[in-house]
């Protein structure tokens, strides 16, 4: 094995007629890391996936997977991945098993195999005992087995297109401790707009909006960035008359407001910062404690789109 | 197991478990039960009309193989070919709309693995079905006439066959390069009516694969019949439009 990255995109840029679908993106995934590919609705996140795939083709740039380019690699890259699109496209007369059994004879597999690991994968999924054909699944249901079919050649790269938008809460749950326990064996890159789902399972993050990539970082750095721009402020009085001071001030982003307390989330910290005692002191409050402050991967989410869109 | 022998093996399980098993091939084993019948009743039930029918006299020569073997033959050249065409059209279009041709080929299937199988699916169920609908066309009609030659019917069958089979092809073409299945289905028509207009034109029936009905039609009759131009520019045809359905398919964005 060598160290190139699992994933590795250079210059990618995606158009439709006029319209710029990806905008020059750069991007290496580590091998064996879970990285979050996140961004808002129309970001480019599922073209960039097709790109991947081999299921769209780039105007311009590249993309390569295990150090092969995806555009000329054909079935060479595609029998080391494993691929789960947004809204997965099943054959309705099909079991679940006969699907994922399927699945693992395109990548030549052999029938004890299959049938071992469709067992294995459908238990995982939560659908072994569902003997119904697959044009009866419920949305829910569709998603997990798309997870399970796209492991069934136990691929070095899993491609998922926002694998737990269709589940409930506990199906969340495993879906997403499935994906942390293949951690070091499998490269895991998976869109979505699930923040939580990031924040809980990733190693690194990349967050496209309209086509770019606005920050590609691990976790802990991104919030370590961002965690300056928010502030708390504790009073030892009524926070209302503060908060109406400090309103319409062009570095304040937001406010949230507690008992006693408010949290600042700012787009210029220094000056925040030479303004904020002035405001506390006209208001006659006592400050009590005015510190920094972690950020949540939503505000970090939500600040870097605005950014990028300003 | 390759991706494609897979993929042609899903294929024809799909067509054994869905309604595909009988659209063409229950058409094909109708028109061979109800041909020689009707060949047989058909002056029967005209005498009848005729009669009732003062003044009017109608003469029938009585019915033989050849009126049975016309009726099948009509049956197929029409209908099943217009099925032939409606079936056809959701081939690539109905596995792209459905999200199912990306499950697919995101593993290792070339498009033109999945292209082929669908060709090679759609003509052995064809082939399989014409083949056993024609023998029991010919057992009725020799259990109702008392005797028939066998060869003409299959001889005209076989040229019919060529002509189904170039159709398929077109078809998988459309359907690979429409987006939907109604423009495919549309395009498909178009062209299997333009074909009969342009088999009027002697020179073209007589040197391109749109005289393959008419010559199905004369290998019933008499004389015998010269089909090598057609057949040969049918299959030519087929190779062309099956390269194209790659190509154009491989172009695509799924």
């Amino acid at each position: 094995m060598t160290d190139a990255p699992a994933i590795e995109i250079t210059r990618l840029v995606k158009k439709f007629g006029d319209a710029v679908a990806l905008d020059g993106i750069e991007l290496a995934v580590p091998r064996g890391s879970v990285f979050g590919f996140l961004g808002p609705n129309g970001a480019g996140k599922t073209t960039a996936l097709r790109i991947l795939t081999g299921l769209a083709r780039p105007t311009s740039g590249e993309a390569r997977i295990l150090g092969a380019d995806v555009s000329t690699a054909g079935n060479d890259v595609r029998s080391q991945i494993g691929y789960l699109p947004d809204v997965p496209g099943f054959y309705p007369w099909m079991t679940a098993v006969e699907l994922v059994e399927y699945a693992g004879r395109l990548f030549g597999i052999g029938p004890a195999t299959v049938r071992e690991r469709a067992e294995s994968l459908l238990e995982m999924a939560g659908l072994s005992d569902v003997r119904t054909k697959v044009g009866g699944f419920s949305r829910g249901m569709k998603q997990r087995l798309g997870i399970a079919q796209a492991l069934i050649n136990a691929p070095s790269v899993l491609l998922l297109d926002e694998p737990t938008s269709a589940l409930d809460p506990i199906g969340r749950r495993e879906v997403l401790e499935m994906i942390a326990s293949l951690r070091g064996r499998t490269t895991v890159f998976f869109s979505t707009h699930i923040l939580a789902d990031v924040e809980r399972v990733c190693d690194t993050v990349a967050i496209l909006d309209r086509g770019r990539v606005v920050a590609n970082a691990p976790i802990a750095e991104l919030k370590r960035r961002a965690a300056v721009d928010r502030l708390v402020i504790e009073v030892d009085g009524d926070v209302a008359m503060l908060i109406s001071n400090l309103e319409g001030r062009p570095w304040l982003r937001s406010i949230e407001r507690g008992e006693g307390v408010i949290t600042l989330a700012v787009s210029d910290l220094k000056l925040a910062q030479r303004e904020l005692p002035a405001a506390i002191a006209a208001t006659g409050l006592g400050l009590k404690r005015l510190e920094g402050a972690e950020v949540s991967l939503e505000d970090m989410f939500v600040a870097l789109v605005r950014r990028a869109e300003q | 197991m390759s991706g494609f022998t897979t993929f042609l093996g899903k294929e024809l399980t799909e067509i054994r478990k869905t309604w595909r098993i009988w659209v063409i091939p229950g058409m094909l084993i109708f028109f061979a039960i109800t041909s020689p019948i009707i060949a047989q009743v058909t002056p029967a039930l005209l005498g009848s009309i005729s009669k009732s029918q003062p003044g009017m006299v109608v003469k029938i020569p009585p019915p033989t193989w050849r009126d049975s073997y016309a009726q099948y033959l009509k049956s197929l050249s029409q209908m099943v070919l217009i099925a032939v065409v409606i079936t056809g059209a959701g081939a690539v279009s109905g596995e792209r709309s459905s999200g199912t041709a990306v499950l697919t080929l995101t593993k290792p299937v070339s498009r033109a693995g999945f292209v082929l199988a669908k060709i090679l699916s759609q003509a052995g169920l064809l082939i399989v079905a014409t083949v056993l609908s024609t023998a029991v066309c010919a057992a009725l009609t020799i259990g109702i006439f008392g005797s028939a030659p066998l060869e003409p019917l299959f001889t005209a069958v076989a040229i019919w066959t060529v002509d189904a089979l170039l159709l398929i092809v077109v078809m998988t073409l459309f359907s690979a390069g429409f987006a939907s299945r109604g423009a495919s289905a549309g395009a498909g028509l178009g062209f299997f009516f333009l074909t009969l207009l342009i088999s009027i034109w002697p020179v073209a029936s007589r040197y391109s694969f749109v005289g393959l009905m008419s010559a199905s039609g004369r290998a019933l009759g008499p004389q015998p019949v010269d089909a090598l131009w057609p057949v040969v520019t049918a299959l030519v045809a087929a190779v062309l439009c099956a390269w194209a359905a790659v190509k154009v398919f491989e172009r695509q964005e799924l």
